[in-house]
């Protein structure tokens, strides 16, 4: 008898683990310390997430995942601890998360020719196409407002504030719309303020800092170009890049729009830039990734080179996550290279995540946390990743993707070279969720939330 | 009458029971006589006596017996009175039992153990009474002739009987007084017989009819209904004798106690008692030799001593003959020799280890799972050729199984040994393949279709990237030159040209300042600037490089007349081609196949194959001059190119290149590379080595430095081979790639060192697949980027891809 009950116990704390939960997100914080639980090594992300549901007393149960030394539950305590090497004596830090739904398919939008832009602020979705026309629709799918001023294909449109918008495309200029917003469909007017000149080449990319009214363009004749919004601050146009006048007076006679040049253009760069940003915590601080494989850090202030890494491959996009100081770069290669911008960091790439089968040409972060985000890829599909969850592999960290996006328009198959379904843009809202832009001239909207 | 008679009589006796009256009656009809009458007849009465012994009581209900249908033949004679009697049912059935109604000597055999099973019944003195006076004459024959089955005679011999002087134990004694006489005999008397003194001995008492029948009602203890032969009296049966009546017709062993199968007594145990049986100490005589087989066996060795007995037989004469062949033992005496091809030497045969003892320590023994495995495994692939088994004893080895076997197969070795050792050449054949490096090493190359550019109708037939990296170019059977934004695949601009005649060549030309594209359609060559694509300074730059030309026609055409009549118009296009960009045409003689930019985009070649004397040209955009270096040409001019760095241009003609030397204007060398028509040339960056494709499938690089023939020939692709292309970042993407007809692009690496001290590597890295053949037509034309490692492909299905 004696001998069952010592035997019983050491085979119980064989099986347990102390664990310590904790959470950075203040809204599902525990009301108590609870200090280290033991539980047994047989639980699943599940029986946790229940666990802490009963432990914050939810009404509905929250479904969440949870992060050890930075990775994800996926197995059981069990397995993760023999994985990792970790012994079961030791209490683990457990991180709880929030989890991420799934993104449904939620809407579409038809648009007349390709969409190779999009962004939302304030429940209002923009997109620029390549029929050269600016549209704002509201989440009703109907267009609210219609901008036309570009003479060729807009490749770029964002949101600076959500009463003016910036624009540029394959016609060399960037512009500054001013937009009055409507509820009824077509009511919303949107109107050119600033035709903003200094690119020799299509405008393939610009990025926004509102309150510094200051905008980044990224084009094809190798230059950055670094713009202001308010037509005062900008200098003059340079007038050899301006339309010549004659055909200017033919084409539009009417009301002239005030023409401004850059700040500065920034050089550098031995090809394409391919997409611009900047820095989320410091607006004088501006990155580019070119397809001459390098990404640059920028001083806006000086306007001067701070810093280059260079890749081994072509970079169409760029994404700052801020929290964890990395750049997330969208290469030719067909993966996101997650690059570490400060001048300490040894080695140029940090992780690699992997999934995409073309080239990556849209990034944009999570608004929730700053550790997931979605890539839009020419193959046609959506990713989202979570750069916590990676592996190690031979040479660096490989992440995949946590979920992948479809287009509705691609009907489940699978297309060579995503021909016909490309995804050229792609925004991730806090309330509209997931909007990607596309060859299939769809502008597709995937919820985390359930639609109402 | 007698055949008849016979075969009745046969018959007659294969069957059970006639009664003993019919039988006298047959017996005594003189014309029914046989040679084997009386041997059946003797059998007949033998076997019946018993029988008709038992039945005579129950004569008067014979009738029904008949009836009731036994198992017999139907024509056999109605004396077949049996009673009802459980026993003679069983009887009976034993018979049939037996199966053989026709088997006589069966028969009489079972008739026979009846008898000798019951014990009271008297028989065998009536046999013999009756076989005195029937058959006299049976003393000389003893057998009766049958017919057989298959139709032969067949001698049945009579068991022979015991005859009443005879001094057979087995005859039963004689329970009655009135001798070996049946007592039908009696019937009409009162008396039975007559006992020593004469007296006559009474019938027993018979009941009347009502007696029988209270009789049969209460049965006493013991009836069977039958009467005793012998003494005429009811037969009583006891308990015992019922049983074995039953038991044999049960073809059960008679008799209670008998036990057919009985523990075996082992009488001669190989077990050792502890207590022997017999306390005598062993014979003297086990432990000494015998004395009396030494003596013996003494004798035989002084026989064979003197020669009385040969311990062999004398070989005859072949076996004489076969001790003349010498049968050479090889490795008798095999003395250590020098190394020599004809000397094999014995193999040595490891000594035998651990595992090959017949008592293997334990850890030499399979388990269970290596002895499944070696089973299963086929025999070649045995590590080793037996089983290490375990005996406790060396008596316990068996004999060898496999003996026969390996014999055999020691015959073969022999048999099929090589008489002669081969010096054979002890490499591996992976080693004499060159050290290739790992296409993994050699990344990055383009593995995979990036963009497709679908809008041609018709077979694309070329395409051309833009020297800035962001257009292609494409043209194709439906006679529109159509630029395309590289990676997206959005077509950004597009001109018709000719509604009937493809375009053959667009070709960007080279350098940054200007962006120009060249298309040749029909006879015509065509300049563009892509208006919507470049931006007001390269307009200008693009507009200056074209439009200089005419100002130089215009005035040095006055002061330096042409001494020839020129083949060539330069022009200004249509109206209409002019608003879309197109701002030059050239009109040649025939139209142009090939076109290839000199490096710095002056200097233009075109071939136009038609024409004979004017096939080449090589034209000057700065002064807008053609001219014709070539006036006549031996062989069909094909493709042309400049020397990236010297002033060196190649001519590609169906089955040679010629390299001249542009300065001097002489031929420098014409290099053979064994194609019989060849379709494609590119050089390299470099300028040292030259890259030639054919329509018979080759593939040529030409080292220029090494010799005229090529450096390598690459045969991969099943068709025709249409165009091959280096990098043009040769240093940074050591690559080149041809297309083919059978649909395919195929990538390489070929890095070329540049001071020339060592060869060119070439390694296949990847076969695209992506186009579909339409009408025998598979990739018309590739490009490649300027700078990365992405190429473009122009496919006869009307489409363009890329591939990175």
């Amino acid at each position: 008898m004696a001998t069952e009950d010592a035997t019983a116990p050491a085979q119980q704390r064989q099986s347990q683990v102390r664990i310590h939960l904790h959470t950075k997100s203040g809204d599902i914080e525990l009301p108590q310390d609870t200090g280290s639980i033991l539980v047994s090594t047989e639980l699943k992300r599940y029986q946790l997430s229940t666990l802490v549901n009963r432990l914050l007393e939810t009404d509905k149960p929250l479904p969440l995942e949870f992060l050890i030394n930075g990775q994800f539950l996926r197995t059981s305590l069990d397995e993760f601890l023999t994985k990792n090497g970790i012994s079961a004596e030791t209490t683990l830090s457990v991180e709880y998360v929030k989890a991420l739904i799934p993104p449904i398919y939620s809407a579409s939008y038809e648009h007349d020719d390709w969409i190779s832009s999009v962004d939302v602020r304030s429940q209002r979705i923009l997109s620029g196409s390549y029929d050269g026309l600016l549209r704002v629709w509201n989440m009703s799918s109907e267009v609210v407002g219609t901008g036309q001023s570009h003479t060729s294909s807009i490749k770029a449109a964002k949101f600076i504030s959500p009463t003016q918008i910036a624009s540029s495309g394959m016609d060399r200029t960037i512009r500054i719309w001013k937009y009055e917003d409507a509820q009824a469909a077509g009511a919303a007017s949107l109107t050119p303020t600033l035709e903003l000149y200094g690119h020799k080449a299509s405008v393939d990319n610009i990025a926004v800092h509102g309150n510094s009214s200051r905008v980044l363009s990224a084009s094809a004749d190798h230059s950055i170009g670094l713009w202001s919004t308010k037509k005062a601050e900008a200098p003059a146009a340079p007038e050899n890049l301006l339309p010549s006048a004659n055909k200017r007076r033919k084409l539009s006679n009417a009301k002239q729009l005030p023409q401004r040049g850059p700040l500065s253009m920034l050089q550098g760069h031995q090809s394409q830039v391919g997409d611009v940003c900047f820095d989320e915590k410091d607006a004088t601080v501006g990155y580019s990734a070119s397809w001459d494989h390098s990404v640059k850090t920028w001083d806006l202030t000086t306007s001067t080179c701070v810093d280059t890494r260079t890749t081994a491959q072509s970079l169409f996009s760029i994404c700052h996550l801020p929290e964890s100081s990395l750049l997330a770069t969208g290469t030719s290669a067909r993966h996101i290279t997650l690059i570490d911008p400060r001048a300490s960091a040894t080695t140029i790439s940090a992780m690699t995540l992997r999934g995409h089968t073309n080239a990556v040409v849209s990034l944009a972060r999570d608004p929730n946390t700053s550790y997931q985000m979605v890539s839009g890829s020419h193959d046609g599909t959506c990713r989202v990743w979570d750069i916590r969850s990676v592996r190690s592999e031979a040479s660096d960290q490989v992440g995949e993707s946590v979920y992948v996006i479809e287009r509705d328009s691609a009907k489940g198959k699978r297309v060579v070279a995503g021909e016909g379904v490309k995804v050229f843009s792609v925004c991730w809202d806090k309330d509209v969720g997931i909007v990607s832009g596309s060859e299939d001239k769809q502008l597709q909207i995937n919820s985390s939330k359930p639609s109402s | 009458m007698a055949i008849p008679t016979l075969s009745r009589k046969r018959k007659l006796v294969t069957r059970k029971s006639p009664s003993l009256e019919e039988d006298l009656l047959v017996a005594a009809v003189p014309d029914g006589r046989l040679d084997g009458f009386s041997e059946e007849e003797d059998s007949n009465a033998e076997e019946s006596v018993g029988e008709s012994d038992l039945e005579d009581e129950d004569d008067e209900i014979s009738g029904e017996e008949l009836d009731s249908g036994d198992e017999l033949d139907s024509d056999e004679i109605p004396s077949e009175d049996d009673d009802e009697d459980g026993i003679r049912k069983q009887l009976r059935n034993l018979k049939t039992s037996n199966g053989s109604n026709g088997d006589l000597v069966h028969t009489n055999g079972d008739r026979r153990r009846v008898r000798s099973t019951s014990p009271s019944l008297p028989s065998v003195s009536v046999e013999r009474e009756l076989e005195r006076a029937g058959s006299p004459e049976d003393d000389s024959a003893n057998y009766t002739i049958e017919k057989d089955a298959n139709g032969n005679t067949r001698y049945v011999y009579r068991p022979i009987d015991p005859v009443y002087d005879s001094d057979d134990s087995d005859a039963p004694a004689t329970t009655n007084t009135i001798g070996d006489i049946p007592l039908s005999f009696y019937e009409a008397y009162p008396h039975i017989g007559y006992d020593i003194n004469g007296k006559r001995i009474m019938r027993p008492a018979k009941g009347e009819a009502l007696d029988a029948l209270l009789d049969s009602i209460d049965l006493p203890k013991g009836w069977t209904g039958l009467t005793d032969p012998a003494t005429g009296k009811p037969l009583q049966l006891n308990r015992e004798e019922l049983e074995v009546l039953r038991k044999l017709t049960r073809n059960e062993a008679p008799g209670d106690g008998y036990d057919p199968y009985p523990d075996m007594v082992e009488w001669f145990t190989s077990k050792t008692e502890i207590m022997p049986l017999s306390a005598a100490p062993e014979p003297k005589r086990r432990f000494i030799p015998s004395k009396h087989e030494a003596k013996r066996v003494m004798k035989i060795v002084r026989a064979i001593r003197e020669g009385r007995i040969l311990p062999y037989k004398a070989p005859s004469e072949e076996e004489q003959e076969d001790l003349d062949v010498i049968n050479y033992d090889l490795w008798a005496n095999e003395a250590p020799r020098p190394d020599h091809p004809m000397n094999i030497p014995a193999p040595k045969l490891p000594p035998p280890g651990y595992a090959e003892s017949y008592h293997p320590p334990p850890e030499y023994l399979p388990d269970q799972i290596e002895k499944q495995a070696w089973e299963d495994a086929e025999e070649e692939d045995r590590d080793k050729d037996f089983l290490p088994t375990d005996h406790t004893a060396l008596r316990k080895v068996p004999g060898y199984a496999r003996f026969i076997k390996d014999r055999f197969e020691r015959c073969l070795d022999l048999y099929l040994a090589p008489r002669v050792r081969r010096s054979k050449l002890n490499i591996d054949p992976e080693s004499l393949l060159p050290k290739l490096p790992s296409p993994d090493e050699l990344r990055p190359f383009p593995t995979v279709c990036a963009t497709q550019y679908v809008g041609h109708k018709g077979r694309v037939r070329t395409v051309s990237v833009s020297p800035c990296g962001r257009y292609l170019a494409s043209g194709g059977d439906d006679g529109t030159v159509r630029v395309w934004a590289l990676f997206t695949g959005r077509q950004v601009w597009s001109c018709k040209f000719s509604s009937d005649e493809a375009v053959n060549i667009v070709r960007w030309r080279p350098g940054r300042d200007a962006l120009i594209l060249t298309a040749c359609a029909g006879d015509s060559v065509y300049f563009v600037v892509p208006l919507s694509l470049c931006d007001p300074n390269h307009e200008v730059a693009s507009r200056a490089v074209l439009d200089d030309g005419f100002g130089y026609a215009t005035t040095s055409s006055t002061t330096t007349p042409t001494t020839k009549p020129t083949s060539s118009k330069w022009t200004r296009p249509t109206q209409k081609l002019q608003d879309a960009g197109v701002l030059l045409q050239i009109t040649l003689n025939a139209p142009p196949k090939s076109l290839s930019y000199h490096r710095r985009g002056d200097y233009f070649s075109t071939v136009s194959p038609a024409s004979t004397s004017t096939a080449v040209s090589i034209h000057t955009l700065s002064k807008h001059l053609t001219q014709h270096p070539f006036r006549r040409l031996r062989g069909l001019a094909q493709t042309t190119s400049f020397h990236p760095s010297k002033a060196l241009f190649f001519l590609a003609t169906r089955q040679s290149v010629r390299v001249y030397d542009l300065q001097a204007q002489n031929l420098v060398k014409t290099l053979q590379p064994g194609a019989k028509w060849i379709s494609s040339l590119d050089v390299h960056p470099l300028g040292d080595n030259l890259l030639l494709g054919s329509y018979d499938r080759r593939l040529l690089w030409h080292d220029l430095d090494l010799s005229l023939t090529p450096y390598k020939t690459l045969r991969y692709h099943s068709k025709a081979i249409r165009a091959v292309k280096f990098h043009p970042n040769s240093g940074a993407v050591p690559l080149f790639a041809d297309c083919s007809d059978d649909g395919s692009v195929q990538i390489f690496h070929g890095k070329v060192v540049g001071d020339g001290m060592e060869n060119a590597t070439i390694v296949p890295l990847k076969v695209l697949k992506g186009h579909r053949v339409t009408a025998g037509l598979g990739v018309l034309d590739l490009d490649w980027h300027p700078k990365e490692p992405w190429c473009v492909s122009a496919g006869a299905d009307g489409r363009c891809r890329l591939w990175c």
